[in-house]
């Protein structure tokens, strides 16, 4: 789709202020329904759509993305634009500088058009945890779009935007494209840079894109990468050689299917649409085999403990002072002691606190060793598992989600089966691998079903490469 | 878990809660904590534990002395530029 507006601009066919405001009005058609956007930047982005077109009037050359409208997640920061993350607590914050990642394609000429909802501090699964409103799914207005990024999805699902990020902790950009029927990628740990995304999991987060086809995923992905000196983290993938390896293996290419994602409880269409798929790839004489992770059914127990010893270290920052402070107590608070314990208790979501008390238990004195370090102890197995099975299959291939979308409200009450949705896509973030959603068809009740493919660590390009040629195969079935 | 712990762990986060959702706290704790618990069945017997989600490592320069800004004829300490004044 990028492709096709930018020749759309270049050709003049369409300019970019009047781009611009055709997403507009499509927002302004769907979005009272679908609730993606929190915040819309009207103002800057016509002023940008503007100088593109003044670009292009004298013969300018615009690189690929300039001139195109995108949204971002609203947990990353806009310089002068508010920023809350879901949260109540950042109700009135606005950002004082730039994301990397927004500096970049400010660079390449992208056009923001708004901010897109989430589940407060990206703590969810549903996107019924933000702090303001609840997102719904563009293909069943009363099921949920998956979370946490679930505005970024729903809004790229119902085209209001040609793309959008998001972050994926847990699965927070695969499982929501899951629902939403839309690709979603979680690069390999560290390849974008965190810098002025706020943090949830600092050892789990990263930031990556929401697009209607692995094209579009990859030209953002080539856009905002890279390491940075703002993330000590950060880290450069090695596109020649990661692309050079390729092309030696494609034509041997071996894919394998771990057992433990085929599990009871995976949801019987979801079951055979991959089935389907798996045999289209014998047929293409793709090799592929069974394989076992035995530890990964584990991963999800681990992240429940690593992630919220990372969250209430990370949220330890909102004081009620900094950032957004809430001054509209009742009765006035009189000493720093209750100011610290009401702002926290008022500005935090029942999520939120459940996940900070969580944290604070696990990493707390006479049980560290028990859970904490017993987790990153097994998080080590668990890659070590990985990086085993990736000396003799390329890529592997799972389902996204255990089912497809659900109704909202229908797990909101119980945080354990909420939980359990993250079951296929949170191995992928405690081990840093790269990891794609590549929707592949419906249910009988017209509600997406997504394929998770996942290479080893750094291998971002050439799962982008393996997962288009899929996606081709894809299309022709469809 | 009961009140006194919730308490005491309400006390390091610096949170209020009612009493009512204290108690809901509790109930969905001891159910994560029944869930989470089930790692000790994997052996990590001789495994290091991680301290992220990659291998890398820090990326330190070596130490060296410039002579320049050095007096090493007096032993036992360094003496370096005066700072003030």
């Amino acid at each position: 789709m990028i492709q096709e507006l930018h020749d759309k601009l270049i050709n003049q066919e369409i300019t970019a202020v009047q781009l611009v405001e055709d997403y507009f009005k499509v927002i302004q058609e769907k979005d009272s329904k679908i609730q993606a956007f929190l915040t819309l930047t009207k103002v800057q982005a016509l002023e940008e759509a503007e100088k593109v077109d003044k670009k292009i009037n004298r013969g300018g050359k615009i690189g690929i993305l300039e001139g195109i409208p995108y949204a971002i997640k609203d947990n990353i920061l806009v310089k002068g634009v508010k920023t809350t993350a879901g949260s109540k607590i950042l109700e009135n914050y606005v950002a004082s500088y730039d994301a990397t990642v927004i500096k970049k394609l400010r660079n390449e000429g992208a056009i923001l058009l708004g901010k897109t909802n989430q589940d407060e501090f990206a703590m969810g699964s549903s996107t019924e945890n933000s702090g303001f409103f609840v997102t719904k799914n563009p293909w069943d207005l009363t099921r949920v779009p998956g979370g946490s990024s679930g505005g970024s999805a729903a809004a790229v699902a119902a085209k209001m935007i040609p793309f959008a990020l998001g972050s994926d902790t847990g699965g927070s950009i695969r499982q929501p494209a899951a629902f939403c029927g839309i690709v979603g990628l979680k690069p390999s740990y560290g390849t974008v840079s965190r810098y002025g995304l706020i943090s949830m999991a600092s050892s789990l987060d990263i930031i990556g894109p929401l697009a209607h086809s692995v094209e579009d995923a990859e030209i953002v992905f080539k856009a905002i990468n890279g390491k940075d000196q703002k993330d000590s983290t950060s880290i450069d993938v090695n596109f020649k050689d990661d692309i050079k390896n390729l092309k030696f293996k494609i034509k041997n290419l071996k894919i394998g299917l771990p057992q433990e994602y085929f599990v009871k409880g995976l949801d019987e269409e979801i079951r055979d649409r991959i089935e389907a798929i798996v045999q289209k790839l014998l047929n293409q004489k793709i090799q592929i085999k069974k394989k076992s992770l035995p530890s990964t059914p584990y991963a999800l127990h681990c992240y429940y403990i690593i992630m919220p010893a990372e969250v209430s270290s990370n949220l330890a920052r909102y004081d009620g002072i900094r950032y957004s402070p809430i001054t509209n107590h009742q009765p006035p608070i009189t000493n720093l002691h209750d100011l610290y314990f009401k702002t926290r208790g008022y500005g935090f979501g029942q999520e939120v606190r459940r996940r900070i008390i969580l944290g604070t238990y696990v990493l707390s004195k006479g049980y560290y060793d028990a859970y904490y370090k017993k987790a990153q102890k097994v998080r080590r197995l668990i890659i070590e598992e990985f990086n085993k099975i990736f000396e003799d299959v390329n890529f592997l291939i799972t389902p996204t989600t255990p089912t497809p979308a659900f109704k909202i409200g229908e797990k909101s009450t119980d945080p354990l089966s909420m939980y359990l949705s993250d079951i296929f896509t949170v191995a992928a973030n405690i081990s840093g691998l790269p990891a794609i959603n590549l929707p592949i068809g419906f249910t009988k009740n017209n509600l997406p079903i997504g394929l998770q493919i996942i290479g080893p660590y750094g291998s971002d390009c050439s799962l982008l490469q393996i997962v288009k040629a899929i996606e081709n195969m894809v299309k022709v079935s469809l | 878990m009961d009140f006194t712990e919730i308490d005491h762990l309400l006390e390091l986060a610096r949170l209020e809660l009612s009493n009512e959702e204290k108690e809901k706290i509790a109930h969905d704790l001891a159910k994560i904590l029944d869930y989470v618990n089930q790692l000790q069945e994997v052996k990590t017997n001789n495994l290091e534990p991680m301290a992220g989600g990659t291998f890398s490592k820090n990326i330190l320069r070596d130490d060296g002395i410039d002579s320049r800004k050095l007096n090493l004829e007096k032993e036992g300490y360094f003496e370096v530029p005066p700072i003030f004044d």
